[in-house]
């Protein structure tokens, strides 16, 4: 029992250091112990873009709702039902099990003009920003 | 032989100055992983969200096994960030295999952002159940 505990077939070197060392150090874990899944956030003039880190995911069992300013997304992950194969666990750090976020966009939206595609593990949401808050060329007129 | 090799790797993480320090945190992100034993071998999952198959580098150099993974968003190039959980272009994360491991037959596969690397046991240290005789 003890010589298995002090024997992995693989190990972590570098991630026991960092946290020896580094407690603070910046990670998806420490960053995103906020919430799952972990988002970015950016505007454009026409659009507010989310990407939303969420992999592995069936996107149909993702429930996304916008609301006014405010965006929520739910959904199970469910790693270890989906996991055939009989064995030990030695690290579990990925987020398992129901997860909710609501996010505040940072400018007033158009929630009838939204696109959201999935890839490679990343979900896209584009709201476009309602006509009247995007920026307008002037045209000075001189007389 | 290996110990040497895990020193000259903490080494050149350890930053210089405290400065130095928060420039290297900001270079790559360390993608959270399960490790999962099995007789036949060991499977890593790695969530490396945004990362491509052709943006993903998996290599192994004597018993380190280095995986580095680059994101691609596919942002408008006028994009300005308003907030972000997420600050680094890149995944990265090393592990020191046990001699038990082959090495030399590795399968990787990349689904929707997440990783599953599989090293087999080599053959003579897979368990093996031993028969024991009545007579």
């Amino acid at each position: 029992m003890i010589s298995n505990m002090l024997r992995f077939p693989l190990s972590m070197f570098d991630d026991d250091l960092d946290n020896w060392f580094f407690p603070e150090s910046r990670t998806v874990s420490r960053r995103t112990r906020a919430g799952y899944p972990p988002f970015n956030v950016g505007v454009t003039d026409k659009n507010v873009d989310l990407y939303l880190f969420i992999p592995a995911m069936d996107p149909d069992t993702l429930d996304v709702v916008i609301e006014k300013n405010l965006l929520s997304v739910a959904g199970t992950r469910k790693l270890a039902e989906n996991d055939e194969q009989q064995g030990s666990y030695s690290l579990k750090e990925r987020f398992d099990g129901d997860f909710k976020r609501v996010i505040t966009l940072p400018e007033d939206v158009d929630t009838d003009s939204v696109e959201a595609n999935y890839e490679d593990g990343v979900l896209h949401i584009r709201v476009a920003k309602p006509v009247v808050s995007q920026p307008r060329q002037i045209q000075i007129n001189v007389n | 032989m290996s110990e040497e090799k895990q020193l000259d790797l903490s080494q050149q993480k350890q930053p210089v100055s405290t400065a130095g320090q928060a420039d290297a945190e900001i270079m790559t992100l360390r993608p959270l992983a399960d490790i999962k034993e099995t007789p036949e071998g060991v499977s890593v999952y790695l969530d490396m969200p945004g990362v491509a198959k052709d943006a993903l580098d998996i290599d192994v150099d004597r018993n380190v096994l280095s995986i580095r993974g680059a994101i691609n968003l596919h942002t408008p190039e006028e994009l300005k960030p308003s907030y972000m959980e997420l600050h680094s272009g890149v995944f990265e994360r090393r592990f020191t295999l046990g001699d038990e491991l082959d090495s030399a037959n590795i399968k990787a596969t990349l689904k929707q952002g997440e990783l599953v690397v599989f090293i087999p046991r080599s053959e003579k240290h897979k368990p093996r159940k031993v028969e024991i005789k009545v007579h």
